[in-house]
């Protein structure tokens, strides 16, 4: 809701409402004594409901009225109470949003689980308990879940001691070396391993722990253990004023050269927050820069799938590294910076493109003309070769149904064969009036999650082009790289938004809650990553070791974004 | 087959001498070490034994850390090290002091002697199968230690003891990701040595000998003279669906890419030798890289005419196609995904085995037929029939 709405001026705002209206009239009906209360959040109707009503009232909107995506959970304190917020969408339409608010008691915050209705609820809810410190009834597994088990207290909570240092030492953690044979039946008397996969590993790209039963080498059962890199991003974020302050972390989540997708994430989200236009223009560049640092976090993605799958670092891994270089070489010229751009501000870019501007479209062409060679190498060496048909064909399969229950969003549901792209549904920046198209794969398995990715890259090369096309002729009296925007933001209080665009992983979610002052009173980030991974127990429970290995690259993790 | 195996062992045991003076034995020679009767010759057995250890233990040096990383490089598109010595070539010495001057890590729990034992075993085993290796004549000097009558028997059981060390290594770390390893170490090489030895067997039928030296005389004569060239009979050109039966095993059994699971590096961290460190890390890595060469040795004496070339003499021939063997590795390395453990067992029982037995029979038939012996030939046909 950049732009192109914020442009076409009141009447389209004021349309706008009626349909809400509507929608939250049929809601209503649809939940009868259920609904205690509307409230009106900027990206979709809210509805406040009893704690001990939500899983009926999630399955009614997800079973009849088609809400099938539980985007995100968030979990937050106010001054009288605490409040779960479900924000549900449609895998067909995303721009069609409901928010199921439920309140609980500041004494006794306990509030039914929506986890046996929607899948990815469950790490959501753990994480609003560990965080937060709301009860769960009937959640299958409430533990906590990024901070260690021996934590005392919940951070996000106003009584919670900041200051007060807290040391977890390894011997409060369960020894690796013990007899465990969990999973099995019979205790004692077991043919199974118990195996910590991680958090050092080769295969886990950064410091995921996978607690792994093996019986021979097929996996029994595996459950991931995250947040060893937990740096309270959400909690950093909320210290930082709007204007300035909060846009250098995006960079920071999802770090593998993604980061200008998510500095779009909190620049689509605090921009609609307070109602900030953003000049067509810098939309454009944007965009550009957006789909640069796709193509070089999938070639990453696919180089460390390469390297999981040959098991070492191959010819393969190194042509893909080459590839994410030359991207990078075209974001430096454009933002200063290799990885950690922090380019985007507020109402446009931080700076137009570098001049001569004939180089640097030369230096971009350079890279688009060269990328389908690149790509031909690719499938030489990976999708083409036999021993990698065998290895990945028909392994770590997920199918749509599941997908959709587990959150799963970007190459992962694609390549499963659900359409779902923001950038095409939810349009944004200046995709809609672009040429492209949205890849999917109905393979389900591993080799359409590499298949997607490589094919994306190519329609990403396409969008750049038109973008390079569309800046060379555009005006020199109309480059305009930043709107005027005020130097303190101040959203009216208790404003609340979910805005969401298509990061290299996926969904990449931004809840906002303004509490009148100039810094956030919740960020909550919906890490795309972080609704993937938990998907992985579907993909690899009895594969063998080498497909687990191989489905958790596929699922391209980053553990910053993860554990944020 | 009894009948078969007649005329075989005649040849055998008429081949046991072919003339040219051993190594050991031109040592004692030159040396003058005759007079004291057999300890003389143990002693010149010795001074060859470590002459040719250092050869390979420079091979070595070279191949693990300076070549692979050129190598690798050349691959990548990229310079490999560069800036030590001419060539990056002093990395070696860096490497070796950085490796050594490593602790020694002993995990909680590991079963002592067995744990010091086995890189002992997996270096010794590898280093211990060049003694019956024939590296080519020198001026009527034989370059090899030992020339037994069943040396290809001799050579292929050594390089399975490599097995034992990978076995006792993984099972004493007291480590499960070097359990898996060993156990997959142990998988891979059951299936995988009895494909090699059957296609070297193939060999075999066509020598009539198992005496190495005997092999490699074997493929002197000229097969097909080609405008003055004369491509030489070098089993590779015979009978080259062995040779590549051959080539394949033998990647399994040094365990390298797409065959690489008992190490497996992003499956199990780093297989059986997960716990090593230090020196010990050092020999586990030595062993490897002899058992490359090692491999690439006999499929040079059994398929590719051992010493055999033109100018140079033996020994820098075969020491050549060592090498060969070794980029080949190299390259498989570089591109091959690895097959996972299970399709590695299916490839091994189901696929190699059924094509080198068949390989076996085929030309054990028409060896019969081609040498006139009738009865050889049917014997064999009875058996695919059978």
């Amino acid at each position: 809701m950049s732009t192109g709405e914020e442009q076409s001026g009141d009447d389209a705002g004021e349309q706008a409402i009626e349909p809400t209206e509507a929608k939250v009239a049929e809601l209503q009906s649809l939940l009868g004594d259920h609904v205690l209360d509307t409230e009106e959040h900027l990206n979709a109707p809210a509805i406040v409901i009893r704690p001990d009503a939500v899983q009926a009232v999630l399955s009614t909107l997800k079973e009849e009225a088609g809400y099938d995506h539980c985007s995100c959970v968030t979990a937050q304190q106010y001054p009288d109470r605490y409040e779960s917020i479900y924000h549900l969408k449609k895998y067909a339409d995303p721009t069609d949003e409901v928010s199921v608010v439920v309140p609980t008691a500041r004494d006794d915050p306990t509030s039914e689980s929506g986890a046996p209705v929607y899948e990815t609820a469950s790490w959501h809810e753990r994480e609003a308990y560990d965080l937060v410190g709301i009860d769960y009834d009937d959640h299958p597994d409430l533990r906590r879940i990024l901070l260690p088990d021996t934590w005392q207290g919940h951070p996000l909570r106003e009584d919670y001691d900041q200051d007060r240092p807290q040391i977890v030492t390894l011997r409060e953690n369960a020894n690796p070396l013990l007899e465990d044979h969990r999973g099995s039946e019979e205790e004692g008397e077991s043919d199974t391993m118990f195996l910590n996969i991680g958090p050092h590993h080769p295969a886990t790209h950064g410091v995921l722990h996978l607690e792994t039963v093996l019986d021979g080498e097929q996996v029994l059962d595996v459950d991931p253990d995250i947040g060893y890199l937990h740096r309270c991003e959400e909690q950093m974020c909320q210290q930082g004023t709007y204007r300035h302050q909060i846009m250098p972390y995006p960079d920071r989540w999802d770090y593998i050269s993604a980061g200008l997708l998510n500095e779009w994430a909190y620049a689509r989200t605090a921009e609609d927050l307070a109602d900030i236009e953003v000049p067509e223009y810098a939309q454009v560049i944007r965009t550009m820069g957006a789909e640069l640092c796709r193509i070089a976090s999938h070639m990453l993605a696919m180089g460390t799938f390469a390297l999981d799958i040959n098991g070492d670092f191959t010819a393969t891994f190194m042509w893909a590294i080459r590839e994410r270089e030359r991207a990078q070489s075209v974001l430096e010229e454009l933002t200063g910076q290799r990885l950690m751009f922090n380019y985007f501000r507020l109402g446009g870019v931080a700076w137009d493109l570098p001049s001569p501007r004939e180089d640097f479209f030369e230096l971009t062409r350079d890279f688009l003309d060269g990328l389908p060679e690149a790509t031909r190498e690719f499938h030489d060496l990976l999708t083409n070769n036999e021993i990698m048909q065998l290895r990945t064909i028909d392994t770590g399969v997920i199918d749509p149904e599941t997908a959709k229950d587990f959150g799963c969003t970007g190459p992962v549901a694609r390549a499963s064969g659900i359409d779902y792209d923001l950038r095409r549904d939810d349009p944004y920046g200046y995709y809609d009036e672009l040429e492209w198209d949205v890849v999917t794969e109905d393979g389900c398995d591993n080799y359409s999650r590499l298949l997607v990715r490589m094919r994306e890259v190519e329609q990403s090369a396409k969008i750049i082009d038109q973008c390079i096309d569309l800046l060379e002729d555009w005006p020199e009296d109309e480059r305009e790289i930043q709107s005027n925007v005020p130097r303190t933001l101040k959203p009216e209080r208790d404003t609340e938004i979910y805005r969401a665009v298509e990061g290299a992983k996926g969904e990449l979610g931004i809840y906002i809650r303004a509490d009148g002052t100039d810094k956030p009173g919740r960020f909550k980030i919906r890490s795309p990553c972080f609704s993937n991974l938990q998907s992985l127990p579907a993909m690899a429970e009895g594969e063998y070791i080498p497909d687990l290995v191989a489905a958790l690259g596929s699922l391209d993790i980053v553990l910053g974004e993860v554990d944020r | 087959m009894s009948a078969g195996f007649g005329p075989l062992l005649a040849a055998v045991t008429l081949l046991q001498s072919n003339g040219a003076t051993m190594l050991p034995e031109w040592l004692a020679d030159v040396l003058r070490l005759d007079g004291l009767g057999v300890a003389g010759t143990a002693i010149a057995a010795l001074i060859g034994a470590f002459v040719i250890a250092n050869v390979l233990l420079i091979n070595a040096a070279l191949a693990g850390p300076w070549a692979k990383r050129k190598i690798a490089a050349a691959f990548w598109g990229k310079l490999g090290p560069n800036r030590m010595g001419p060539g990056g070539t002093l990395i070696i010495v860096a490497d070796a002091l950085r490796m050594l001057s490593k602790e020694l890590i002993v995990p909680e729990g590991a079963d002592r002697p067995a744990w010091d034992i086995a890189p002992i075993i997996v270096a010794g085993s590898a280093m211990l199968g060049f003694a019956v290796i024939p590296f080519g004549k020198i001026g009527g000097v034989q370059v090899q230690l030992a020339d037994p009558e069943i040396g290809l028997v001799l050579v292929f059981a050594i390089a399975s003891v490599t097995s034992v060390g990978l076995v006792m290594g993984g099972y004493a770390s007291k480590n499960k990701y070097s359990m898996l390893g060993s156990l997959r170490a142990v998988a891979q090489n059951i299936a995988y040595e009895i494909p090699l030895i059957v296609s070297a067997g193939s060999v075999v039928i066509f020598a009539g000998t198992l005496q190495l030296s005997g092999i490699v005389d074997a493929q002197t004569e000229t097969l097909v003279s080609v405008g003055g060239f004369g491509i030489p009979a070098w089993y590779a050109f015979v009978n080259p669906f062995a040779f590549i039966l051959f080539l394949t095993a033998n990647l399994a059994e040094v365990g390298r890419n797409p065959f690489d699971i008992p190490e497996a590096p992003t499956e199990i961290v780093a297989g059986y030798q997960t716990e090593y460190s230090s020196v010990y890390f050092v020999l586990i890595y030595l062993g490897e890289f002899l058992h490359i060469f090692l491999g690439g040795a006999l499929a040079a004496v059994v398929f590719l005419g051992g010493g055999a070339g033109p100018v140079l003499p033996g020994p820098v021939w075969l020491i050549v196609k060592m090498w060969a063997f070794f980029l080949f590795t190299q390259w498989a390395r570089q591109t091959f995904p690895r097959v996972r453990i299970d399709q590695l067992i299916e490839i091994g029982w189901k696929g190699l085995l059924v094509l080198a037995f068949a390989n076996l029979i085929l030309t054990a038939v028409l060896v019969g037929f081609l040498e006139g012996d009738v009865e050889f030939a049917f014997a064999s046909l009875q058996v695919i029939t059978a």
